[in-house]
């Protein structure tokens, strides 16, 4: 059912003719993939897929959205003139599958797997197991994604970050550090005489 | 479980390389842009203690349970990519300063570029196959934008991200299969599982890989984005996508198609050889007609990968040390080329890209000149320069292993090929000049053109010996490990 | 009690899902009727912080006024602008308040007293809380008019910068408690100081995250003064503009269950939960959910002194202190304890 749900509101994304309409619906695929992970018994794959992607990433994309001023007319305007291109090539994709799946079922041996599926130990709960393996056997590929994500950090601060000259910014520390004595003159003038400055 | 120190000490020139790039990185954020041709040197310097890392026992070595394999066939990529990534962070310093993007991060994201490159080319799992594919795409996705007040350029990082993430989609999508049905993603294991029957989903799952890394190396028909993106990004961002990551992306080819799939190889065969002739025949064809030498050195890149391919294709280690001996004479053609681009400059100090632009470049900038004579005669494959061997290398493996239809069309589109290299001659050695080209403006990169030129002049020969003899070292390692 | 209805006359499936359904009304019943009197406490507090009597007509001392707030706006009718998008308009409203409350499903008030014991309670309560922002962001995106968008973009950068501080704070604990389950949690707080206190605020390494988490959780429930998303001063009542009636209501209830969510997890987090203040067996006679109240109570009086006491900040500030003092501060503190732990201790070994 969840598999379902995902399907449907997969296609309600892109049919969907408002854009924010398109991201709510991917929110609810992520919510339903979260759900077949926890069926899996995966349930810290599934928080941290809603804390990362529902509760995070996709408040970012709606966000985002939700500014574009997009004339959806116009975007459709070339769709009919590549709707037979578009076909054609989903026709090939579809027919090399099933070609696939036909001599799938005639050969019949899906080959067997050479490194058995190693089975969670049943005392040691999926977060546990999950930290064992990241932090060990895979922790070279760990370190690297950790590089991967330095390099689109990187990337987002020199694609957007710009200097602008003439702005005045507020600095905190020397508005606390400003002590009476600087800021205020205290004096007794007579009467009929100025202030001065 | 292997213990994390002996594993460190293995993937040593990757730990420089990403230590380095921090490094530089904190520099680059305390001392501001003003520090990038000293975080330049400085990145210099980095490369070279991560080629001497590469130093040392020649034997073939497994790291991090397996994920990470050193042996002479990733030396000997890893040291064309170092070298080609010192020299495009170099010779962009001029460019940089003159286009107002003299940010310190340019150093740092072609260093980050390099180490995804190592990676790949020391992958010897799918995963680490795949991360570090990404590591190299990301940094090249923001350089090929790195221009970002630039329309083009912004257009090119666009274009090339958006395709770019079609292709990892792919390529994971192909890997998932793979993992689906054989049940592991070690190449080590592959091997084994991969037989000369395999499942039907295997099958699928190694075209889409192959389709993801044959947009990587931007072999017909995933090209497409090359020419826009060559054109768009700023010059010495295009010559280093011409060089480094086709190497890295090319090895990689090598290792998953020999190595994992080593047992369906006549499922890649002939998908291997069709790319080779597709692009050769596209690169070639489509050249023709270009007007602005970026799009053109793209069609150049695209045709280069397709004579290239067919050393893969033969699949034999004569092949295989064709590709490698290949890629070690197409660098510095390539980079020279682009360094002969980066050197034009019209009277008001603007870049110039057009064909036109080249005319009577002989009368004009006659050393540079000289230096364009020797790349395009060399890409072209005239005998004594050291264009020709490396074809002549790849075509002899291909008739060694009894394909001669594809040594024939080699040859032909290379003929073909020659036809707009030598266009370009013609342009720069007949026609009269056509408005004013500025002088060299930086020593260091004149000093490197010269260098590049003279390594690709028949002089360079003398280098034949000691290249073929690691080529076909390297090539040993990695088919009998 | 899930087994006893389950063995009864209802068989294994309806005996299932009626004993839910009663444990989770138990649950939200008494919770509605809390956010009632939080809103009358709430009220009461500001009156006396600024020498007022505040609300004294309804019932004796004005008790029953929240009673009376709902049913007026039950009575009242619902307006939906003409350019409003229905259905997220409508939807808005409805998710804000269920999402408010999820969370109180894992939350244990004693050692058996708890819906759902799940293994990664902590994950779920911070997944859950992140949602609250969709209530804010549909309804201001979905009532087509510039108030209720503005508030609702302001809601969305605001919640999305201070859960990330919160996420560290909570590695933090979870680090000392080596278990996402809040259970655990808790009862990792037995004793933790000198043997006798069972909070983990008087830790002294903590207690720098309680403060932090305190306002964190302020920006997250867009409490004074971090509610710039409905700052009356420049954006009418920010996201909440168009809505009336039961819609407005439901803001309202969802808002405040939230609060008292927030407040429950930090009294889990780091005032020892359903644990007595001190491990001192005559304390432990009065029941957990008393005590876990009691700090409830406690915790929202400080919320409330802060709303009565504390200017509003201005929108750049409020992003300063999220991504320059909170998110630096947070991450290195999370280093700071897993090397104490490492180093010191043998929770590692």
């Amino acid at each position: 059912m969840l598999a379902g749900i995902i399907l449907l509101s997969g296609t309600a994304v892109i049919l969907s003719r408002n854009p924010v309409h398109s991201v709510l619906w991917l929110i609810l695929a992520f919510f339903n993939a979260a759900g077949l992970f926890l069926m899996l018994g995966a349930e810290f794959l599934a928080m941290i897929l809603v804390i990362v992607y529902v509760g995070a990433v996709a408040v970012l994309f709606l966000f985002v959205v939700m500014m574009l001023d997009i004339d959806f007319a116009k975007l459709r305007e070339g769709f009919v003139s590549y709707l037979p291109f578009g076909l054609i090539l989903a026709g090939v994709l579809a027919a090399e599958l099933i070609v696939a799946a036909m001599a799938a079922v005639v050969v019949g041996s899906p080959g067997e797997p050479v490194a058995p599926v190693i089975a969670a130990a049943a005392d040691v709960s999926n977060t546990e197991a999950l930290g064992a393996l990241i932090y060990t056997k895979y922790a070279y590929v760990f370190q690297a994604s950790g590089m991967v994500l330095l390099t689109a950090m990187i990337g987002a601060i020199v694609l957007t970050h710009r200097q602008r000259s003439g702005v005045k910014r507020q600095n905190i520390g020397q508005q606390v550090a400003r002590r009476p004595e600087d800021a205020v003159i205290i004096t007794k003038p007579g009467v009929g005489q100025g202030v001065e400055l | 479980m292997q213990p994390i120190a002996e594993s460190i000490g293995i993937a040593a020139p990757e730990l420089v390389l990403a230590t380095g790039a921090m490094v530089l990185l904190m520099l680059g954020v305390f001392r501001g842009n003003r520090s990038l041709h000293g975080l330049t040197y400085g990145g210099v310097i980095i490369y070279a203690i991560a080629g001497f890392a590469l130093l040392g026992d020649a034997q073939s070595e497994l790291a991090f349970d397996g994920l990470y394999i050193a042996d002479d066939f990733s030396a000997y990529l890893k040291v064309l990519i170092f070298a080609a990534a010192a020299i495009c962070s170099i010779i962009a310093l001029p460019y940089l300063v003159r286009a107002r993007s003299d940010k310190f991060e340019y150093p740092v994201l072609i260093m980050l570029g390099a180490l995804g490159m190592s990676m790949m080319v020391s992958a010897n799992d799918l995963l680490s196959l795949y991360i570090g594919l990404e590591l190299q795409s990301l940094a090249a996705y923001v350089l090929a934008a790195f221009h970002r007040n630039e329309a083009s350029s912004s257009e090119a990082g666009l274009k090339y991200f958006v395709l770019g993430a079609l292709a990892s989609g792919i390529l994971l999508y192909g890997v998932s299969l793979v993992y689906g049905f054989t049940g592991t993603t070690d190449f080590r294991l592959l091997q084994v599982a991969v037989t000369e029957t395999p499942a039907v989903g295997t099958v699928i799952g190694l075209v889409f890989i192959l389709a993801g890394l044959a947009f990587k190396v931007s072999a017909v028909p995933f090209h497409m984005w090359t020419p826009d993106v060559y054109q768009g990004a700023p010059t010495p961002v295009a010559a280093f996508f011409a060089s480094a990551p086709k190497a890295a992306a090319m090895g990689l080819l090598v290792r998953v198609c020999m190595d994992a799939f080593g047992g369906m190889m006549s499922e890649w065969q002939q998908i291997i050889a069709f790319m080779a002739i597709a692009s050769m025949v596209l690169g070639a064809v489509g050249a023709i007609g270009q007007r602005s030498i970026k799009r053109l050195l793209a069609y150049s890149s695209i045709n280069n990968i397709g004579f290239a391919l067919i050393g893969l294709a033969a699949a034999s280690e004569l092949g295989i040390s064709g590709v490698l001996f290949y890629m070690a004479i197409y660098l510095p053609m390539t980079i020279g080329a682009f360094l002969v681009v980066l050197s034009l400059r019209g009277a008001d100090g603007r870049p110039l890209d057009t064909m036109n632009s080249l005319k009577g470049l002989s009368k004009t900038r006659p050393g540079l000149a000289i230096a364009l004579l020797i790349f395009m005669f060399s890409l072209a494959g005239i005998p004594p320069l050291f264009g020709f061997w490396p074809k002549f290398a790849v075509f002899n493996a291909a008739i060694d292993a009894e394909m001669y239809v594809l040594a024939v069309i080699g040859v032909v589109t290379s003929v073909v090929g020659a036809f707009y290299y030598l266009r370009i001659i013609k342009l720069a050695y007949f026609d009269e000049p056509e408005g004013t080209v500025l002088p060299q403006e930086s020593r260091v990169n004149g000093a490197l053109l010269a260098g590049i030129a003279v390594f690709c002049s028949p002089l360079g020969l003398f280098l034949m010996g000691p290249i073929t003899v690691a080529a076909a070292r390297a090539a040993r390692a990695m088919l009998t490990f | 009690m899930v087994e006893a209805f389950q063995n009864s006359f209802l068989g294994p499936y309806v005996g299932y899902v009626a004993a839910y359904v009663i444990l989770i009304l138990a649950i939200v019943l008494p919770l509605l009727i809390g956010v009632a009197y939080a809103v009358y406490a709430d009220r009461k507090i500001w009156a006396a912080a600024q020498m007022r009597r505040g609300p004294n007509v309804v019932g004796p001392w004005g008790l029953l006024q929240s009673f009376a707030d709902g049913l007026k706006v039950f009575l009242k009718e619902t307006i939906i602008p003409a350019g409003a998008n229905k259905g997220v308009f409508l939807l808005a409203p409805i998710i804000m308040f269920t999402v408010a409350l999820l969370g109180w499903a894992v939350i244990p008030f004693s050692a058996e007293m708890v819906l759902a014991d799940i293994n990664v309670g902590i994950l779920y309560i911070f997944a859950v809380s992140s949602l609250g922002v969709y209530g804010i962001i549909m309804s201001g995106w979905a009532s087509n008019s510039k108030y209720p968008f503005l508030g609702g973009l302001r809601s969305a950068a605001q919640m999305v910068s201070y859960e990330v501080s919160i996420g560290f704070i909570i590695i933090t604990v979870v680090l000392w408690a080596s278990s996402f389950n809040l259970n655990d949690i808790v009862l990792s707080q037995k004793g933790t100081i000198l043997g006798i206190i069972n909070m983990h605020m008087f830790n002294p390494l903590l207690f720098p995250m309680f403060i932090m988490f305190f306002i964190s959780a302020l920006a997250e429930t867009n409490r004074p003064p971090f509610d710039l998303p409905e700052a009356e001063a420049e954006l009418v009542a920010g996201y909440q503009t168009e809505y009336s009636s039961m819609a407005f209501a439901l803001f309202w209830l969802g808002e405040y269950a939230a609060i008292l969510l927030m407040c429950a997890l930090m009294s889990v987090l780091f005032l020892g939960g359903w644990l007595p203040p001190f491990d001192w067996a005559p304390l432990y006679v009065i029941p957990g959910a008393i005590w876990l109240i009691l700090k409830i109570c406690f915790l929202f009086f400080l919320f409330a002194w802060v709303f009565a006491t504390v200017p509003r900040f201005r929108y750049d500030q409020l992003m300063r202190l999220g991504w320059k003092v909170f998110l630096p501060l947070s991450l290195f503190w999370v280093v700071v304890v897993s090397g104490y732990l490492m180093f010191f201790t043998d929770k590692f070994a």
